[in-house]
């Protein structure tokens, strides 16, 4: 299954793990590119469709086995062939995605590091496209706080949620013990 | 960085990163260079530095802060957090901005730790607004960062005294405020604290909230875990903080920059500050619980405290594991989240121990402390204008730095010296050791007693470890030093720094114990230099020491000014061998460390009355100079021995040995001169020996009164300056 655009749940995709209309679940917002600002949706919608189905290597050109030497020289041959400089002023912006997708398929081969992430995500069948692997090197920014917004709220639910019935049960801590010691005797009151 | 004007500004953005716009090379070939490329450095382009608001130059050239306090109409009308209630989480947003104008203005004034007080304006507002201080504990690990508490609790007419004689002291402290409802200086004690205060409080009934503020710097002492281990059994309602603000290790720099954090810890806390794909991973996990949900709901609990455990990345499960609830990571600078976060937790019942994590940025706020190595961890008094430090200066350097040189020129000498400390690279000097050999320094993070074992697993190997804890920080380690270095009698070298009263850091920071805890151990040579010099020398003769341990304590503060040792090489000294100073009559005083030049002093101040007194410099403790005490003791009158230290030390060994000796059965008049029996207060070193009665004018008196002469006694007290 190579849909889906990182792990992240899609409102309307694959509904097998996601259910999508939780308000207490904050889903992050699909992950394309957000980093890069593009500069016409129309470059974006195409990127989404032609990036669905093709792997790195595909795209490059090479086996999944390719050596350092061979994704150089495929990197090399695509950004020529792709650069917006170079490119015929009708197809600027279709090489211009092109050249861009070259170009991260290159980074991630590129770094052994990456690469064994990205071949061991293919082998699961995820194809995980721009910004969701890079996050992983990428230093903590401001937009992480963003994010980081939407975890502690849950956290602090899920805090809650568990509060409920924290000292029901049977083994019960100490704290629990004294808290329900505190509560029969402000009761009694 | 300049954009090349482009009709796809994507694509330049992204690949401008990585070349010069004003280099026209072949673009393909400049990316393929093998640089990390194009996305990465785009996010910092689109990054704006952010910059602290209510911030502009002043007038003077070059200046970017305010060169004269500003007005803070919010803070003014705030003595107590009770007066903070009703305020708008907007004003709050100003009241904070005041705040930490009214803190950089204060500490330029005092001197003091900045960077820290700085990185937790926010939180301070924050708590104080959220919770009911005095009724609600909110405890201060280390407590350097408390300057904006104690500005909130009633104390901001008296910050300009801070750190002084009879000021405020520079930690928190139960006798000086009801707010500051513990006591601190040494890191990692807070949750222990708090926890205890936790149960005192269900034991006795009562509601109150317990929040300690511990920082990512102290978490990497065991006592915090020890403390987090058991909140999490007894499941006692408090909360902790964990202000995380990446500086696991302290001061935080290296004398060529910033050095990357201490220990595993922190990497794991930085997982957790990034750790996307796992976090979506748990979102799926949640999902799951979701649709299992209604009546399966134990099940579900179970699903998701697993899945939370197993996926919420290896730092939170260190926390979940503890049993403390982990919540974040939080942007500590934003108080709206703050002040959601906080009353939550607060408003639920029942929640056990929870642990919220907060990231902060030490020095916030202050361009320059923002921009410098260590934050502006502890500054002296400095101009804010410009961030300028008016450092003293003088003739001589640090005892501390004479220590480092000294070191650096025996491991020159010798490839089996290592040098180790407990985050404090700075501070004890060995920041000098570490640029000179970066593979024999050792930085253990704030764990003296792991560093003392370490040191001893390393000299079982036949390297020769110096050990450099300050005098007060080694009280931490101290079972360590007796069962795992001097039972086994290793060669362990102990270099304790901050020996005897250290001025405005206050009796926190005291090394008044060192000479009575390590006198007493049987196997430990316990020696002190008078002078730089000498101490060169105690280095050499702590490396020649390679068959049971040794220890030798300096004090704070600057050289005398005696010519140092040629190419900083000390000469080992014969062990168990004082020395003569002046020759005299009737009168000998023995000191002991830095207290011999307070005898010289005496010694001099006494002269114009006509005594020549002997003054004697003993060098050590253990083993001591028999023969030279024999022989004072038979050829004088009184023998007075002074040492900067607690009773049971230096005094003592001698009084047991002339006793033995039966010295004492003869006419010899012995009088001891220590540290009085109750802490010093924060002050100036001056006003500190004053007040401890170590000076020579005391000294002097001192000797009149064992003569039977009382007046002169009193001439020589009441003509002192």
């Amino acid at each position: 299954m190579r849909c889906g655009y990182g792990l992240a749940a899609l409102p309307g995709s694959d509904a097998r793990f996601f259910s999508p209309e939780t308000s207490f679940l904050r889903l992050p917002r699909t992950v394309h590119p957000t980093r890069i600002k593009f500069g016409s949706f129309k470059v974006r919608a195409k990127i989404d469709e032609a990036r669905k189905e093709v792997s790195f290597y595909e795209l490059l050109g090479i086996s999944e086995t390719g050596t350092m030497l061979e994704i150089k020289q495929a990197y090399k041959q695509l950004a020529r062939r792709y650069h917006p400089d170079v490119s015929p002023p009708d197809r600027v912006e279709e090489n211009t995605e092109r050249f861009i997708r070259v170009q991260e398929a290159y980074e991630t081969l590129s770094d052994p590091r990456r690469r064994a992430l990205y071949d061991k995500d293919l082998a699961l069948g995820l194809h995980l496209a721009f910004s969701a692997r890079r996050r992983y090197q990428s230093d903590e920014d401001l937009e992480d706080r963003g994010e980081w917004r939407n975890r502690w709220q849950s956290q602090l639910s899920e805090l809650k949620r568990r509060s409920m019935n924290r000292d029901a049960g049977g083994n019960m801590s100490w704290g629990a013990r004294m808290r329900k010691q505190r509560e029969e005797s402000s009761k009694e009151l | 960085m300049a954009l090349c004007a482009c009709s796809f500004p994507a694509i330049v953005s992204c690949c401008a990163a990585a070349s010069e716009p004003q280099k026209s090379t072949p673009f393909a070939s400049h990316l393929l260079g093998g640089s990390d490329l194009g996305f990465h450095p785009l996010l910092k382009l689109n990054q704006v530095k952010k910059r602290p608001c209510g911030v502009y130059a002043s007038l003077s050239e070059g200046a970017e802060y305010y060169s004269s306090r500003p007005a803070t109409p919010l803070l003014d009308t705030i003595n107590y957090p009770i007066h903070m209630k009703n305020l708008s989480v907007k004003e709050l947003k100003q009241l904070a901005d005041e705040l930490r104008s009214d803190v950089i203005f204060n500490v330029s004034k005092t001197g003091g730790h900045l960077g820290s007080s700085l990185g937790v304006v926010e939180l301070t507002v924050a708590l104080h607004y959220v919770f009911n201080a005095p009724r609600d504990k909110i405890l201060w690990d280390v407590g350097h960062q408390s300057y904006p508490h104690k500005i909130l609790t009633g104390r901001r007419d008296k910050m300009h005294t801070m750190r002084q004689t009879n000021g405020l002291a520079g930690f928190t402290k139960r006798a000086e405020s009801e707010y500051d409802c513990f006591g601190t200086g040494h890191s990692s004690t807070t949750i222990s604290a708090g926890l205890g205060m936790a149960v005192g409080r269900d034991l006795k009934g009562e509601r109150n909230n317990v929040v300690a503020v511990i920082g990512d710097g102290a978490m990497t002492a065991g006592q915090a875990y020890e403390a987090m281990n058991n909140a999490g059994y007894l499941d006692s309602d408090m909360i902790v903080i964990l202000n995380d603000n990446k500086q696991v290790s302290l001061p935080t720099a290296n004398l060529d920059g910033p050095i990357p954090p201490v220990g595993a810890l922190s990497s794991a806390l930085s997982r957790l500050q990034s750790n996307r794909p796992l976090r979506e991973l748990r979102e799926v996990a949640k999902g799951v619980t979701k649709q299992i949900g209604g009546p399966m709901h134990e099940l579900a609990a179970k699903v998701d405290e697993y899945a939370r455990g197993m996926i919420s990345g290896s730092g939170s499960t260190l926390f979940e594991e503890l049993g403390l609830y982990y919540i974040g990571p939080v942007d500590g600078h934003n108080i709206d989240d703050l002040v959601s976060i906080l009353k939550e937790v607060k408003t639920t019942k029942t929640t056990g121990p929870v642990l919220i994590h907060v990231v902060t940025e030490k020095g916030r706020g202050y361009p320059y402390a923002e921009r410098a190595d260590d934050k502006y961890h502890g500054v002296v008094k400095f101009d804010p204008a410009t961030g300028k430090q008016f450092k003293g200066s003088s003739v001589t350097q640090s005892y501390t730095t004479y220590f480092a040189e000294a070191l650096i020129a025996e491991a020159e000498a010798d490839k089996n010296i290592v040098a180790i400390h407990a985050a404090m690279g700075g501070g004890t000097g060995l920041n000098l050791f570490l640029r000179r050999f970066p593979q024999r320094c050792f930085d253990v993070g704030i764990a003296e007693q792991h560093a003392v074992t370490f040191a001893a697993g390393l000299a079982c190997e036949g390297l020769k470890p110096f050990c450099a804890i300050y005098s007060s920080f080694m009280q931490r380690a101290y079972d360590q030093v007796v069962h795992d270095v001097d039972l086994q009698k290793l060669p362990v070298r102990f270099a304790m720094d901050r020996a005897g009263l250290v001025g405005a850091d206050g009796p926190t920071h005291c090394g008044a114990f060192d000479v009575t805890f390590m006198a007493c151990l049987p196997n430990m040579v316990v020696m002190a230099p008078s002078d730089e010099a000498e101490l060169f020398h105690m280095v050499a003769t702590a490396a020649a020491i390679d068959d049971r341990p040794s220890c030798f304590r300096y004090p704070r503060g600057n050289g005398i000014g005696v010519q140092l040792p040629p190419g900083n090489k000390g000469v080992p000294l014969e062990i168990g061998k004082g020395r003569v100073l002046i020759e005299g009559e009737r009168v000998a005083l023995l000191g002991y460390g830095s207290a011999v030049q307070s005898c010289l002093a005496a010694a001099s101040l006494l002269e114009s009355y006509g005594l020549q007194l002997t003054v004697a410099d003993a060098r050590f403790c253990k083993p001591l100079d028999h023969s030279l005490i024999r022989e004072l003791a038979k050829s004088h009158e009184v023998l007075i021995t002074v040492e900067e230290g607690s009773i049971g030390g230096f005094g003592s060994h001698v009084a047991q040995f002339l006793a033995l000796d039966g010295l004492l059965d003869g006419k010899v008049k012995w009088r001891p001169v220590v540290l009085p029996d109750r802490y010093i207060d924060h002050g100036s070193p001056a006003d500190q020996l004053a007040e401890a009665g170590l000076t020579p004018s005391h000294i002097a008196a001192t000797v009149f009164n064992v003569l039977g002469q009382k007046r002169e006694a009193l001439g020589i007290m009441s003509s002192r300056n």
